[in-house]
């Protein structure tokens, strides 16, 4: 069966190139630009991995995690956060908030697949 | 006065006008051996043999005491107190002699330490803001977004060969677009940074009203010089409603002066800085209509700047007084003061910086500041004694008190007022240090401080 992968993110080129990647290695994508909605989407509709922007609208990559480990539904939910900064502190609270993997804006391509479907894989493996 | 250096001047004296140790000591009344001892700093020498001695010398007691030289003795010393130079086995203990027989190399190494201190300020005040400076971070932020899609997009580009010609040409675009954002993103931060590329870069509302008072050394002397007459008018012993009647003198007569003093100043750039600017020189005014400079400043030197007996004096606040401190004219017997005042949570919240003095804008102090444990023991003034990375030694004074409105089961809240000057000026006021007083070593802040065991160390220097 078809995995799913929730994209989280805002900016419309970066959603473009990765929803090409993600559907190119097999995944359906669905897409989110704001927090707000990203957290909805993933607890009414939980996807196999959550690719989460820190910087969004209405609610940041941070506060979604939080909420997200704080419910049911979203607790095991596996994460892979992205972020522009790449400093340790940024690190730290993405670790903190309890994402599953941290991956540091520019990234490649290889980066994202390889951490998708490490996670997915090992989840099911 | 230095005694070791007393000692030092005295033999290089004695020798440039080709005179025996024997022979001098004939002239003042003394042993060779004495004067041997003297010479040596082994024995202290004052009062009026000291009057001889530079009779003897033709020199000036001034001169022989080496005052002009006290400023390169302290540089010098605290260069040498650096653990840099510890390594290097520099000998501190021989400041003294460094400089009576090589004036020019330690005039030149005293030169070069200030400026290496004043670039390494520099350097710290670059490397804080670019941790800190949000404009900085957002637009770095932005940079790196379209530096992620560029590359992305154009690994696609690479990798797929079996790309529809339609998205290919979607993907092209992309680039292209992302480009040259990526272009007008450079652009702007580049001509971000070259606005701001002075000592003392300009960034919210606070810091271009703290640079003006930088700039003016925290002195208005047009305000002090309107706000001097106006003190006959105030009438009314009872401070609240001398404070009241100085307000309102402020408001019917200088409220035109400072509104064109602000419009001129280059550093007030934004609205919110013109209205704190304004709010700032309104209260400085007051402060100068209450504490007249002609009447402050000989007050302030009778008491040996005594900032609770010159709150008492004028029935003020002791947080005007320092702040009439900060503003003192100066002169050669002046101490100058530096004064701050930080809340519960220890953030600095109103600064009146000293020169030297390297304090962090953006981040926490260092802790260790008795600006931060005043709180500890409220209304009461307590003197720490502080030596920074850089070697500059200086004397803090903190005084918490409670604000707001007291009563039975009420919350206490407290500020901390605080003036600082070097430890030399301190020798003209009452929290002089007694030179046996334990000398605590601080920094401006972990971010900026160098000291690598501190054992207060919450996170690593910006700048190693």
């Amino acid at each position: 069966m078809t995995k799913r992968v929730l994209l989280a993110e805002d900016e419309p080129n970066i959603v473009e190139s990765l929803t090409f990647l993600l559907e190119r290695a097999g995944y359906q994508v669905s897409v989110q630009t704001d927090g707000r909605k990203a957290l909805d989407a993933a607890l009414s509709e939980p996807p196999d991995l959550l690719i989460l922007d820190v910087m969004l609208p209405e609610l940041s990559g941070y506060e979604v995690l939080r909420h997200l480990r704080t419910d049911r539904r979203g607790e095991t939910l596996p994460v892979v956060m992205l972020t522009a900064k790449g400093q340790r502190a940024d690190r730290e609270t993405a670790m903190d908030c309890g994402a599953d993997l941290f991956i540091t804006k520019p990234f490649a391509n290889s980066d994202i697949i390889s951490a998708v479907e490490g996670l997915i894989d090992g989840r099911n493996g | 006065m230095q005694h070791s250096i007393l000692g030092a001047r005295i033999r290089q004296r004695r020798r440039e006008l080709a005179v025996t140790q024997a022979e001098l000591a004939r002239r003042i009344g003394i042993s060779p051996s004495y004067l041997n001892l003297i010479e040596w700093n082994k024995r202290r020498i004052a009062g009026r043999l000291l009057q001889r001695t530079a009779q003897a010398l033709q020199l000036p007691l001034d001169d022989l005491e080496g005052a002009d030289e006290r400023p390169l003795y302290d540089t010098l010393t605290g260069l040498a107190h650096q653990p840099v130079m510890r390594k290097l086995g520099v000998e501190g203990e021989r400041t003294n002699e460094l400089i009576g027989r090589f004036p020019g190399w330690a005039r030149a190494l005293g030169e070069l330490s200030r400026t290496e201190r004043q670039a390494n300020e520099r350097a710290q005040r670059l490397s804080e803001r670019l941790a800190n400076d949000p404009h900085l971070s957002e637009t770095v932020h932005r940079m790196l977004t379209r530096i992620t899609a560029v590359r992305s997009t154009t690994e696609i580009l690479t990798e797929y060969a079996d790309l529809p010609e339609e998205r290919r040409t979607r993907f092209n675009r992309i680039v292209h677009e992302e480009i040259r954002t990526l272009s007008d993103v450079g652009e702007a931060l580049a001509a971000y940074l070259d606005r701001t590329d002075d000592a003392e870069p300009v960034l919210t509302p606070l810091d271009e009203v703290g640079s003006l008072f930088a700039d003016r050394g925290n002195r208005f002397v047009e305000i002090d010089e309107a706000a001097q007459p106006l003190n006959a008018m105030l009438g009314d012993p009872r401070p609240v409603s001398r404070r009241q009647t100085a307000r309102q003198l402020v408001q019917d007569s200088l409220e035109g002066l400072i509104d064109s003093l602000i419009a001129n100043q280059p550093q007030i750039r934004t609205a919110a800085a013109r209205g704190r600017a304004r709010r700032a020189l309104l209260d400085y005014a007051v402060a100068a209509v209450l504490m007249p400079v002609d009447e402050f400043a000989p007050r302030a030197a009778q008491s040996r700047y005594d900032i609770e007996v010159l709150a008492e004096d004028f029935t003020v606040e002791v947080e005007t007084v320092c702040r009439r401190l900060a503003a003192l004219p100066p002169a050669d017997d002046v101490p100058r003061f530096g004064y701050f005042r930080a809340n519960a949570a220890g953030t600095i919240i109103e600064m009146l910086g000293l020169e030297g003095l390297a304090v962090p804008r953006y981040t926490t102090g260092c802790p260790l500041w008795v600006l931060f444990r005043a709180q500890q023991s409220p209304e009461a003034v307590i003197r720490q004694r502080v030596l920074f990375p850089s070697g500059e030694r200086f004397v803090f004074a903190a005084r918490a008190r409670h604000t707001g409105p007291s009563g039975f089961g009420r919350p206490r809240h407290y500020i901390t007022d605080m003036i600082v000057t070097n430890e030399a000026d301190a020798r003209h006021t009452v929290y002089d240090p007694d030179p046996s007083a334990t000398v605590e070593e601080v920094g401006p802040g972990c971010r900026l401080c160098p000291r690598e065991t501190c054992l207060h160390r919450v996170e690593d220097p910006l700048a190693e």
